[in-house]
């Protein structure tokens, strides 16, 4: 089979090993869970239930009207402790619902369940939702969105690369639940009625590839006629980049301002397949999610199953990992060359967080931002072939007509260019900030063109 | 357990990790790289080469320093580039320079070169070149008086017998006649001497011959520039090392070797002499003066190429890498909208049709 890849893109150290051979394991006993209410990408949600009820894991707590939205689900049963403003993984402050488990509480409010291979497309759309499925890849992009394109679809990708350093729980996943990826790989094809599916796994996770192969050919849906494979990846950073894969495997590029569908393709990451294949086969709502917990600080690296709205303060507590405090430097959630940094231990884990790190002294040392020596290595490493040398010219300059010819809006902010950058350049800094500034003005012309 | 690390913790934005290459570190490939034709050239010119090397690169970091104590800079001399250009500089001027005039061009290339437009990364022109070009114009004598390897024999009588001899013949037979001074196979060349005689000249037995002492080395010239071998041998290992990428020195010696046939040099010949070889890899490929984009860089390339050839062709200097250099710096920021189509590339609407779009 040959392997494929993209151009451009980096090799930081992997840094895997520490944590792939660890089996996921499932933490149940938490007591407490502060649930972000707003975990989506869309419109925001209001809270259903109120201070004091008491509410069963899976019930129902948060939901509104409209396209972009998505219901949440309680993680744990227990009773509504409090409904408060608190610091969330992206460093804003959110709406939480605190949960606490309690003497006599408990029992699951589980939906009834739903073949998906029998059901109509709309039934099928309707169950997603109701399960609160978002992408959990991070973007955290609302499913039944995703899976209801108004273009034909050529292929369904399962995102397994999993290009992230330390990250580890897509590759547990993919060993320890084929038939579930399979599966939901399956479920994806029916529902946006496309003829081929591909598992995309990075080379570095070769181990999952037979595992994955096995639950293709052996799976009934292979049987009843369904075409999926398995494609290789070389390791490379950002391969599991929506846009990176879609030109390794479809050998197509989304067009610029477009969506994956405009080229035919649908990509969603492993362990939302898997969160399909609950919602339909148990009628089990988004209410938890595998994370890797690793780092240079981490004493003890896992792989866990969590309820949704754990903090990270209660898994070292409960003894589920172990923090190195002498060389803690920085806590991030996701990845290191994605993740956000945050301020303490008092986070919740959201639908979309694949991760959890503590970097040590070593990793997390701050560099200092030297002038660009002009190499054109962020050029060369770019997988969006954008120009980040050039571009953060044209932003330091107030040259945003110039930075938007580059590409600022086609960046996808994956941090290749600074990772690479021998001068430490915060490129992507300067991207992420002047993708806010070219939207703002954008807007105000628009809006100037419309009092005309 | 309590919420907070017990120390307070970093915060910044992603990403998190970087690569372990640094600005030092590209600069110390770089002095590696150029450490085998440094040597040789040590080998070459003996104990003054030496001393130039260490005159050049002193210069340039001591120059750096007090320039920029003085302008109330950060210090930069650790990240190495001082050291580069000082190096670069030795190499490419003649071997028995004085050195006071070596240590002149370091600071200039430094100063006036880099310094002034704003340091490392900002200076629109190489500064190693832009010192040569100065010292060229200043002390032109100096410049021009080449000296022989150690131990090197000429047959100055291939060219005393050369029938059509030219007016620059002459002087060059003159120069020649000196103990210490030669003439450099450019020189020759520009004196309307042939290739067979040249290769006479130097002791070899034909053209094969002289291209082979050419590319091994054995020839009056700077010290970077003698030979080939080794200066590909560094260039190998700035690419292999992924400092440097292969369409500038492609660029540049094939460009060269294509627009000398065409203009009727012996091509072989005029990558093999000079400062061509040497100009590929390590001055047009300087990363502040080149363009950054790949087709910005390959026409900068064949610029520098056809700016060599007819130099060589029709100019009054026998050499044309230095100035052919400077004047593509000049049109780098052009070549640099030169730019890879984006991933996903749409070609902007009609204009007619922006309009309607805009109106919606």
């Amino acid at each position: 089979m040959a392997i494929k890849t993209f151009r451009g893109g980096a090799h930081p150290p992997e840094k895997k090993d520490r944590s792939s051979g660890l089996a996921i394991e499932r933490i149940c006993d938490i007591k407490r869970v502060t649930i972000p209410v707003n975990q989506h990408f869309g419109a925001p949600i209001q809270p259903l239930v109120g201070v004091g009820d008491v509410v069963r894991r899976g019930q129902k707590i948060a939901d509104a009207d409209g396209r972009m939205t998505v219901p949440l689900h309680a993680s744990i049963a227990g009773v509504v402790k409090k409904i408060e403003s608190k610091t969330l993984c992206n460093n804003l402050e959110g709406l939480c619902i605190v949960i606490e488990a309690q003497e006599g509480v408990s029992g699951d409010d589980f939906m009834p369940p739903l073949d998906a291979f029998a059901c109509g497309k709309e039934e099928a759309l309707a169950r997603i939702r109701a399960a609160g499925i978002i992408g959990m890849g991070g973007a955290g992009f609302p499913a039944h969105v995703k899976l209801a394109p108004s273009k034909p679809i050529s292929v369904v990708i399962a995102n397994g690369a999993e290009c992230e350093p330390y990250l580890t729980i897509d590759e547990r996943t993919m060993i320890e639940r084929p038939e579930d990826v399979v599966e939901g790989l399956a479920m994806t094809m029916k529902i946006v009625n496309a003829p081929e599916g591909v598992i995309a796994v990075e080379q570095n996770k070769a181990r999952a590839v037979p595992l994955l192969q096995k639950a293709i050919s052996s799976s009934p849906r292979t049987r009843a006629g369904m075409k999926m494979r398995v494609q290789v990846l070389r390791t490379k950073y950002p391969q599991g980049g929506e846009k990176m894969l879609i030109a390794a495997i479809a050998g197509a590029e989304v067009p610029s301002g477009g969506l994956p569908m405009d080229v035919g393709c649908v990509v969603q990451n492993v362990g939302t397949l898997c969160a399909m294949v609950e919602a339909f086969r148990d009628g089990k709502p988004l209410i938890e999610r595998g994370l890797t917990i690793s780092g240079g600080a981490c004493a003890k690296p896992v792989n866990l199953v969590v309820p949704v709205g754990t903090m990270v303060s209660d898994l070292i507590a409960a003894g589920a990992t172990q923090v190195n405090e002498e060389s803690l430097r920085k806590v991030v959630f996701g990845g290191p060359l994605m993740g956000v940094a945050v301020p303490d231990y008092a986070i919740p884990v959201q639908k979309n967080t694949s991760g959890v790190l503590f970097l040590g002294k070593e990793e997390a040392r701050p560099a200092e931002e030297e002038p660009c020596i002009r190499c054109g290595r962020c050029m060369r490493a770019c997988g969006c072939r954008l120009s980040p040398a050039l571009l953060a010219v044209a932003i330091e300059t107030d040259n945003y007509r110039e930075a938007e010819k580059i590409g600022l809006l086609d960046c996808i902010e994956c941090g290749t260019c600074s990772f690479v950058c021998p001068a430490h350049r915060q490129l992507v800094q300067k991207f992420r900030l002047g993708k806010q500034v070219l939207r703002s003005m954008k807007q105000k012309e628009k809006e100037a063109q419309n009092v005309r | 357990m309590s919420d907070k690390p017990e120390k307070s913790l970093y915060l910044s934005s992603s990403p998190h990790i970087f690569s372990p290459v640094s600005v030092s570190s590209l600069m110390l490939s770089v002095v590696l790289a150029l450490i085998p034709s440094t040597v040789y050239g040590i080998y070459l010119y003996g104990i003054s080469a030496l001393a130039s090397v260490f005159v050049s690169v002193a210069s340039a970091v001591i120059g750096e320093y007090l320039f920029r104590k003085l302008i109330k800079a950060t210090n930069t001399i650790t990240d190495g580039s001082a050291v580069v250009t000082g190096l670069l500089v030795a190499l490419i001027v003649p071997p028995k320079t004085p050195l006071w005039m070596v240590a002149l061009g370091s600071l200039f290339a430094i100063i006036v070169a880099k310094q002034f437009f704003g340091g490392l990364g900002s200076n629109p022109f190489n500064p190693a070149l832009v010192a040569r070009a100065f010292l060229l114009m200043s002390f032109p004598a100096a410049m021009t008086t080449w000296t022989m390897p150690n131990g090197m024999t000429v047959h100055a009588d291939a060219l005393t017998s050369a029938s059509k001899a030219a007016d620059a013949t002459a002087a060059a037979t003159s120069q020649i006649a000196d103990a210490t001074s030669a003439a450099t196979p450019l020189g020759l060349i520009h004196g309307h001497y042939t290739v067979p005689q040249i290769a006479q000249y130097y002791g070899a037995n034909d053209t094969a011959g002289l291209y082979r002492q050419l590319f091994l080395g054995y020839r009056p010239g700077s010290m970077g520039e003698s030979s080939i071998l080794l200066i590909l041998l560094g260039g190998l290992l700035l690419l292999s090392l992924g400092v440097i990428q292969w369409i500038i020195p492609v660029s540049v010696i094939g460009s060269t070797f294509v627009f000398a046939w065409l203009f009727g040099l012996d091509p072989v010949f005029t990558i093999l002499t000079g400062g061509v070889v040497f100009a590929a890899f390590f001055m047009a490929t300087d990363y502040s003066t080149r363009p950054l984009t790949p087709v910005g860089q390959a026409l900068y390339g064949v610029g520098i190429g056809l700016i060599i050839v007819v130099i060589r062709k029709f100019g009054g200097y026998p050499e044309g890498v230095t100035y052919a250099i400077l004047i593509m710096n000049i049109i780098t920021p052009y070549l640099n909208k030169i730019r890879t189509k984006k991933y996903g590339y749409v070609a902007p609407a009609k204009p007619v049709k922006a309009a309607k779009g805009a109106s919606k």
